[in-house]
């Protein structure tokens, strides 16, 4: 198939970008998207030109580095799918793409389709783990839990960290991620103990990182690759609120 | 330089302990004047670098991945070993240290096998208290599932995405460290090369993949979580940026290189279905525990897999091994269907697949649980494929999957560079060749998490009046000189093959001589390609850009540069050994039933590759010693 | 480090403000609708003997006004609503200056369709039914209430529904309120974190029936009274 794309090119956060277009023709419906871009890289490279700059890693949905926008849509036209899974026979023959990285302002872009994304790293940091050092734990029969608490809770932390969901938010929110990992070690009895803590902190990265407030449209659900819900937003607030009333200082 | 082991003394089962009870360690207050770093961000590194920074060294971790929670361990599906006998099926450490030693066709080696069965028990406890929400019965309890190349269901499991799990568990770890200051990451930086200041690891050389400056840091001890280079076949089940190259570089400054031709294929893979495929995604294999493997009978089949009886149907690894059927270990079944694929029974548009098909267990358990088990390799496989599993069978192929060599360690984890330590997959010694399922992630995480921590000491209680190692020194700016001329070196050639397409060559050359099936003649020739293929990429490589900013081809090509290298030594090392063992199968060295020969006389040993600047590798062989079992013909009948 | 908390502080406080003043809003709009209907009531309603002494829909609705605004207690609600409305009001601002700096650069092509565009618009609805409070107001409290110069209400009422674009002026008002209230009443429940799944359900199914009964009934009112 033949195929004309149009590629957000910016060498780096502080110049401008702008879309360049690219023609590509004897792609196979089989090829995935990023196996597109591999073809036009090569293109470019044996010509001397510099290639596209795009993040991408494990091609199998689960790693999360892979972040395009196509067509206005984080992670291309499926629903719940990853950049890295999409095919081009989501696409018809002659069709026009456009291709743009994840935006939001604190995601700046790095070169042409890749972007920072440390500011989710910091969120995880200001407490979106349990403090558990190595050798601390008991025997792990002993915290028993039950069957569909732990599938709820895998369903939260099935995240991969993407950031398709503040790429999408219109308001760049990242509710969705930060409620993933708070709803993630909520509802585990092993994260009872700095639930609090986890909630007030978590939110307030959030904040100190730029994100912007949940407006509950659900766009971010509609893109997310593992499905998180949009009720996990609604139970992070819990959390926040929850963690207010038993906040003591 | 002859190979230590080290392997504490006493009994196998009390060797660890012993180890434990006898080795030096360093005072709290000391390790605050101590610093590590860590090379890789995944489960062996991660876990190395939180576990090191809770004890109160000071780490650097670096990775090229934009974080950590994005290494490969992610991509692990189907769960961790530990020998809990939470199902009171007869397990235990011993009997998980058997299934392990027998699995890699005894060619590993025993005390460090049977302390990684030990310790899983702990790596469990470890995890859950973490939060990983791994599968629960419906008391509450931990769930098992079971395994190729086991009789026993000890593997702990979070779906299929166990490694995601246990990777995100390891990930907050280091996140809270950083936050108390006692790690720092490096993400996006790429390892160059490693320093060596009087004979002892003292640092490395990474590059910026952000802005492409060179930087130098220095530490007292340095730790690779560096993973495996299966990416060298280009297509393969790892991630497009998984690479050997600090490996290699640490290779070519003294490290040996054991076992490197050891490679798992593995058996459950996507096949590739076009010439500019990048990827071939891994299926897991829990799903052989439900899903039957089959190819017609007929070579010439037309009709669709749902119309084709039972009696036209060739199961054939249920016909050659009855006792494990479709659960035989991986370098088997993967074996298995090269055979079937060879003699013509393939599959699929380019014939190169087998079908895994569920319908018996759908009929038997119904839709939901399947689903519930598998859902999401049954949505994954749709994604990539656009095919209902559920209704039809999957179609599958054997893909280069894992690297059982590595770097050569002691039992120290200790490379032979003084002070350069290897956790995981960039080691060598627990798989033997062949590794088994769900073993990877529990070698990764008991490394990082509880052996390395343990014996690092012993080396760094020389190093606490050391003080900082400053990096203005000759060794320094040597290393950086080097690395630097390699980059302008690399940018220099402007020729016109893209990077992707030598490494696609490469890969081919590799899969079809230097993988399941290898003879001599076949090894001989691929050694000469590689050169010739070498000789072409520093003629001929399209790199463009420039070195001051992101430059993936860049990056490619530099890694590229290394596996080239690896590849032959790969071949030396295949080449060199004339029997038939685990995933190593010489067509010369096998047994009239096609199974594989080992020949226990000549080749009881690991063998650890000297690189020798400008002559052939050196080959030092450590021998394999048996104290508590009996080397036995592996027999999955 | 302290942490920040408090309604204005961080991005979940601030849309709990919205939430609970939104809220509020809603409990007015139900006792405003419930006078308003009022208004369409057919005389025949009114038998002598049973309202004593008020004999039509004027004598009542007019009774109902006075009552309202010279009973204290309602008074007092009164100025607590003014202020819950200039508090959402401001609230809203806010987050919305604070979410366009969030954004960052604007994407060339855009894809609308993972949500619903009432939801992505909420700032818009609300700006139009701002407008259509000053104006709603300044028709009628305005010279009602605070500068007197109107005594019947229900004469007033008549003369501005006999006005065609008024009409469509606060069809436009009611229609936007509609689509506000569905997604408002649902986010509003979401911003509090009521999240047991059967709850969130529920509450999602009551705030379209709500809203769609609310806006159907403010929306018959003018129309049933210009062709009366």
């Amino acid at each position: 198939m033949k195929l004309t794309l149009k590629i957000w090119r910016q060498e780096n956060a502080q110049t401008k970008g702008k879309l360049v277009t690219y023609k590509l023709s004897d792609l196979s419906s089989d090829s995935s998207f990023l196996e597109m871009l591999d073809v036009l890289n090569e293109e470019l490279a044996s010509k001397g030109e510099p290639v596209v700059e795009f993040d991408h890693d494990c091609r199998e949905g689960i790693c999360g580095q892979c972040s395009l926008v196509i067509n206005g849509k984080a992670h291309g036209p499926e629903e719940h799918y990853t950049t890295c899974q999409t095919h081009l026979r989501s696409f018809s023959d002659g069709d026009t793409i456009t291709i743009e990285p994840f935006r939001a302002n604190s995601f700046p872009v790095i070169r042409d389709l890749k972007v920072d994304r440390s500011s989710m790293d910091r969120i995880i940091q200001a407490g979106g783990y349990i403090s558990s050092f190595t050798g601390m734990a008991p025997e792990a029969n002993s915290i028993p839990i039950h069957h569909d608490i732990a599938e709820s809770a895998f369903d939260s932390a099935a995240c991969i960290g993407c950031g398709a969901c503040i790429a999408t938010c219109k308001n760049s929110s990242a509710a969705l991620f930060v409620s993933a990992k708070i709803g993630h070690l909520a509802k585990l009895p092993q994260g009872q103990i700095e639930r609090n803590e986890r909630a007030l902190w978590m939110i307030n990265a959030h904040d100190d990182e730029g994100f912007g407030s949940c407006s509950n449209t659900g766009a971010c659900v509609m893109v997310c690759p593992q499905e998180i819900q949009l009720l996990d937003i609604t139970r992070m607030n819990f959390e926040y609120n929850r963690a207010l009333c038993y906040n003591k200082d | 330089m002859a190979l230590n082991a080290k392997i504490p003394e006493g009994p196998l089962k009390d060797k660890w302990q012993n180890y434990l009870a006898k080795t030096r360690i360093v005072n709290p207050a000391n390790r605050k004047k101590l610093d590590v770093i860590v090379v890789g961000g995944g489960l062996s590194g991660g876990g190395a670098a939180a576990s090191l920074a809770e004890l109160g060294y000071n780490v650097k971790v670096f990775f090229f991945q934009d974080s950590a929670r994005r290494s490969h361990s992610v991509a692990a599906q189907g769960g961790v070993n530990a020998a809990k006998n939470y199902k009171n099926d007869g397990d235990n450490v011993y009997r998980m240290f058997y299934d392990t030693i027998k699995g890699g066709d005894f060619r590993s080696r025993e005390a460090n096998v049977y302390r990684m069965a030990e310790v899983s028990v702990d790596l469990i406890d470890h995890m859950v208290a973490q939060g990983v929400p791994f599968g629960r019965e419906y008391s509450g309890y931990l769930s098992n599932r079971s395994f190729g190349g086991v009789l026993v269901s000890r593997t702990f499991y979070a779906r299929g995405q166990t490694g995601q799990q246990l990777l995100l568990a390891t990930y907050q770890a280091m996140m809270n460290q950083i936050k108390v200051g006692k790690l720092t990451q490096y993400n996006r930086h790429e390892i160059l090369d490693i320093v060596i200041v009087n004979g002892k690891a003292r640092g490395i050389i990474a590059r910026n993949l952000n802005t492409g400056e060179i930087e130098r840091h220095s530490a007292h001890a340095v730790v690779f979580g560096t993973g495996g280079f299966g990416k060298i076949f280009y297509l393969s089940t790892l991630a497009m940026n998984s690479n050997g190259s600090a490996n290699w570089r640490a290779h070519k400054k003294g490290a040996y290189f054991a076992n490197p031709s050891w490679t798992q294929i593995h058996p459950t893979a996507l096949p590739q279905s076009g010439e500019h495929q990048s990827k071939l995604t891994l299926m897991s294999e829990s799903l052989r525990n439900d899903g039957r493997i089959w190819v017609p009978k007929n070579k010439d089949e037309k009709r669709a897999p749902g119309d084709i009886p039972d009696e036209d149907r060739d199961y054939y690894l249920e016909r050659r091994y009855p006792a494990f059927g479709n659960l035989v270990p991986r370098d088997v079944a993967s074996r298995a269907a090269k055979e079937r694929l060879d003699a013509g029974h393939g599959v699929g548009p380019l014939k190169n697949a087998v079908y895994l098909d569920f319908k018996t267990a759908i009929e038997k358990l119904g839709e939901d649980t399947i689903k519930e088990r598998y859902g999401n390799l049954f949505t994954m496989y749709e994604k990539i494929t656009a095919i209902n599993a559920y209704k039809e069978p999957m179609k599958i192929s054997p893909a280069a999957h894992f690297s059982m060599g590595g770097l050569w360690v002691d039992y120290e984890l200790q490379t032979t560079i003084p002070g350069l330590f290897a956790v995981g997959e960039a080691n060598f010694a627990d798989h033997g060749a062949n590794r088994l399922g769900a073993n990877s992630l529990l070698q990764a995480s008991v490394d990082g998490n509880f052996i390395l921590p343990n014996t690092i000491s012993n080396y760094l209680a020389d190093d606490i009046k050391t003080g900082k190692i400053p990096t203005d020194s000759p060794e320094f700016e040597e290393a950086e000189k080097a690395v630097k001329d390699q980059v302008s070196k690399l940018l220099a050639i402007k020729g016109t093959m893209p990077v992707d397409q030598i490494h696609r060559r490469l890969g081919k050359i590799m899969f079809k001589e230097v993988a399941m099936s290898r003879n001599e003649k076949g090894m001989i020739w691929a050694i000469e390609e590689i050169k010739k293929l070498r000789k072409e990429f520093w003629e001929n490589a399209a790199i463009p850009g420039n070195e001051n900013g992101p430059n993936s081809e860049l990056e490619k090509a530099g890694r590229l540069a290394d596996y080239l290298e690896i590849a032959e030594l790969m071949a030396v090392d295949a080449l060199n050994r004339k029997e038939s063992c685990g995933a190593h199968f010489r067509e010369d060295y096998q047994t009239p039933e096609g199974e594989a020969m080992r020949d226990d006389e000549n080749y009881m040993y690991s063998s650890a590759w000297e690189w020798q600047q400008g002559k052939d590798w050196k080959l030092h062989k450590e021998p394999l010693e048996f104290t508590e079992v009996k080397p036995t013909v592996r027999s999955y009948k | 480090m302290a942490v920040k908390k408090g309604l204005f502080k961080t991005s979940v406080g601030r849309k709990n403000l919205m939430a609970v003043t939104g809220l509020f809003i809603i409990f007015f709009l139900i006792i405003h609708l419930v006078g308003n209907l009022i208004l369409i009531l057919p005389d025949s309603f009114f038998p002598v003997e049973f309202w004593g002494g008020v004999e039509n829909v004027h004598n009542m609705y007019n009774a109902y006004s006075h009552f309202l605004v010279s009973f204290w207690p309602v008074t007092l609600v009164a100025w607590v609503l003014y202020a819950a409305i200039m508090i959402h009001v401001i609230d809203a601002i806010i987050i919305t200056l604070q979410n366009n700096k969030s954004r960052g650069e604007k994407y060339q092509v855009t894809d609308n369709s993972t949500s619903n565009w009432y939801s992505r618009n909420m700032g818009i609805l609300g700006t139009i039914i701002g407008v259509f409070i000053v104006i709603h107001m300044a028709q009628f409290w305005l010279k009602y209430k605070v500068l007197g110069t109107e005594h019947d209400l229900y004469e007033l009422v008549f003369a501005i529904f006999k006005v065609r674009w008024f009409v469509l002026i606060y069809e436009i008002g009611i229609i936007a309120l509609g689509f506000h209230l569905i997604h408002g009443i649902e986010s509003a429940h979401r911003s509090l974190g009521i999240y047991p799944k059967k709850v969130m359900n529920i509450i999602k199914y009551v705030a379209l029936c709500f809203s769609l009964v609310m806006a159907i009934l403010y929306a018959i009112i003018p129309i049933i009274l210009y062709l009366k």
